[in-house]
């Protein structure tokens, strides 16, 4: 009898992945069919002069100002982004796209993750990666320019207007919180504090000056796992999560559809 | 109406959980039971009706959960930020809460049947003080019993859990029980209100919201998050079956992940070790750099000392957790 439920669990199983993978292909078939009919409508809309001179610059300028525009329709927009990788062997072009277009439509901080520590370890790379995808989308790079802090550069207080790209791995979570927690004891070891005084807002500060940038509104995360592997536990109590199937040959609308998923949401609050 | 729904699942139900045993099943669930005003709005009843009927939804999760064998349900009835809401709202739910604690008890016989221990976790002092009795007596009353575990947290958020495990450590550091440099992940863990519990391996949210709202941040950091689009009055058994299969889709992963985070957690906790001890030979040391045997006899009698310390401070918690409800019961309910 076991053994009979033991094969009809497998079945079951091998029956969502079939699903997961139809539904997938589908959706790979409607996107090239919009992206057709996307490319179809805007040759029509063109003025005859601009179409006549295949320029780039024009092209780039027109995809910026679509950018501009997309995020200015948008109902609300997430102050910050975290990108969550949860899939094995990250992309670095895929995720320097992401955080090009999520700046362009007006993001003022992007954060990427992946549970390793990946992004971390081969930070250069991935803004090597960044800058050439600025450059290669038409980014004018000195608007766009990014402050791309990796953990423990930001020990002054810089309040910063222009886009902040932010590397982040499991050692800005849960230890994070740990390091924070030992500092304030340690403090209450040298008698300059009582257990009695340490209140949420004292440890939220304290977990704020390694890191100045604001919570995360919403989470992008890419890949198969249901999970937040780690990323910032404090950080994410109001954090909007939405799931993209892959990072991998994601398109600008993909993430557009994401953020308009956001602008729709409604936060309560606990009231 | 009862905290404990009797009754078998039907045939359908039965084969349909024997299929979902024969492969990884999550030992703790916690859910965040929201949808109950959306309810009563759609079905044009009053707030405080969506809300019993929420509760009638918990039992009957409760009844399933046992069938399929998940030992432990963790769920988010009372939120801090929750009074924020109307004076009217609040005060509906505390004397829903108090009627429904006063019911536990009247069931306690039942409750000990079938082993059910009730905890109640968060800020409880925010908590009129006639309902922080009830729910010390259901705590004291059950707290023995230990086939099945129902978490409930009231006056909860995760960040006041974690503020308050980071002052159950200052204090155990001002009783010189513990040093700053005990601080660790594992130890944090253990202050929290939920040290008794195993993390939640599956956490469902109902209602369609995709936000964790303060709750259990720490603890299901590597847990499988199922967003469920159900009002929650509305849950039914196959919402719990496709959250479980959900769960078993990405179980291998998360286990990886897990596993992984727990290598790292050892690793930190040797380094630091190491360091204390650099330290303290740096210190006591007769000037002449130590060997690599006296450093490593040195490393495995200050990790030995700081695990009794730790030890001690952790029996020393306990007995203050403890306490602080004993002495709640022996306080006349108040008229």
């Amino acid at each position: 009898m076991a053994m009979l439920y033991g094969l009809l669990w497998r079945l079951l199983l091998l029956l969502v992945h079939v699903n997961t993978a139809l539904v997938s292909w589908l959706r790979v078939r409607l996107r090239s069919w919009k992206g057709r009919l996307w490319e179809r409508a805007v040759a029509l809309n063109h003025n005859p002069d601009a179409t006549a001179n295949p320029v780039t610059g024009n092209r780039d300028d027109g995809r910026r100002a679509r950018w501009l525009s997309d995020g200015k329709a948008l109902e609300k927009l997430p102050v910050h982004v975290g990108l969550l990788v949860a899939e094995e062997e990250p992309s670095y072009s895929d995720v320097a796209n992401l955080v090009v277009w999520c700046m362009a439509v007006g993001i003022s901080y992007v954060s990427v993750y992946d549970n390793h520590g990946i992004f971390r370890k081969n930070n250069s790379r991935l803004l090597e990666e960044i800058l050439r995808q600025q450059n290669l989308l038409g980014v004018d790079g000195s608007k766009y320019s990014i402050e791309f802090l990796s953990n423990g550069s930001d020990k002054h207080n810089v309040v910063s207007c222009r886009p902040t790209v932010k590397v982040l791995s499991p050692e800005d979570g849960k230890q994070s919180i740990v390091q924070a927690a030992q500092q304030i004891c340690r403090s209450v070891e040298n008698k300059e504090r009582s257990s009695k005084d340490i209140s949420v807002s004292m440890l939220d500060v304290l977990l704020r000056e390694s890191k100045n940038i604001p919570d995360p509104d919403l989470v992008l995360k890419f890949g198969p796992v249901n999970s937040t592997l780690g990323f910032l536990p404090w950080h994410i109590r109001l954090t909007e999560f939405i799931s993209l199937p892959s990072h991998r040959d994601v398109s600008y609308d993909n993430m557009l559809d994401a953020l308009q998923r956001y602008a729709s949401c409604q936060q309560r609050l606990g009231q | 109406m009862s905290w404990i729904k009797e009754g078998d699942l039907n045939l359908l139900e039965k084969i349909s959980a024997n299929v979902l045993k024969a492969g990884p099943m999550p030992k703790h669930v916690a859910f965040i039971m929201d949808g109950n005003r959306r309810f009563a709005r759609k079905k044009n009843m009053e707030r405080q009706e969506g809300h019993m009927q929420g509760f009638n939804k918990l039992a009957e999760t409760l009844r399933w959960c046992k069938h399929l064998n998940i030992p432990e349900v963790t769920v988010y009835a009372f939120s801090i930020e929750n009074f924020k809401r109307t004076k009217e709202e609040v005060d509906g739910l505390m004397e829903l809460a108090k009627q429904k604690f006063e019911r536990l008890l009247e069931e306690r016989d039942n409750l000990e049947k079938h082993g059910v221990c009730i905890r109640v976790l968060g800020d409880l002092n925010m908590l009129p003080l006639d309902l922080q009795e009830l729910i010390a007596k259901a705590v004291v009353t059950t707290r023995a019993h230990n086939k099945c575990f129902l978490n409930v947290c009231f006056a909860y958020t995760s960040r006041y859990e974690i503020t308050n495990a980071v002052r159950e450590m200052a204090w155990g550091v001002e009783q010189g029980l513990i040093k700053a440099s005990d601080v660790s992940e594992s130890l944090l863990s253990e202050c929290l209100y939920s040290n008794n519990s195993p993390n939640p391996d599956l956490l469902i949210r109902t209602s369609g919201e995709v936000r964790l709202s303060d709750f259990l941040l720490w603890q299901t950091s590597h847990s499988c998050l199922v967003f469920q689009s159900v009002l929650w009055p509305e849950y039914s058994f196959w919402n719990l079956c496709e959250a479980i299969l959900q769960y078993q889709l990405n179980h291998k992963s998360i286990q990886k992940a897990r596993e992984l985070h727990q290598e790292h957690q050892a690793l930190q906790q040797l380094e630091a070790d190491r360091a204390c001890v650099a330290e303290h030979l740096q210190h006591h040391g007769n000037g002449k750099p130590a060997d690599a045997q006296r450093r490593q006899e040195a490393l495995l009698h200050y990790t030995a000392c700081r695990e009794d310390r730790v030890q001690d401070f952790l029996e020393a918690l306990k007995h203050k957790r403890n306490s602080f409800f004993s002495d709640l019961c022996s306080k006349p309910v108040l008229a």
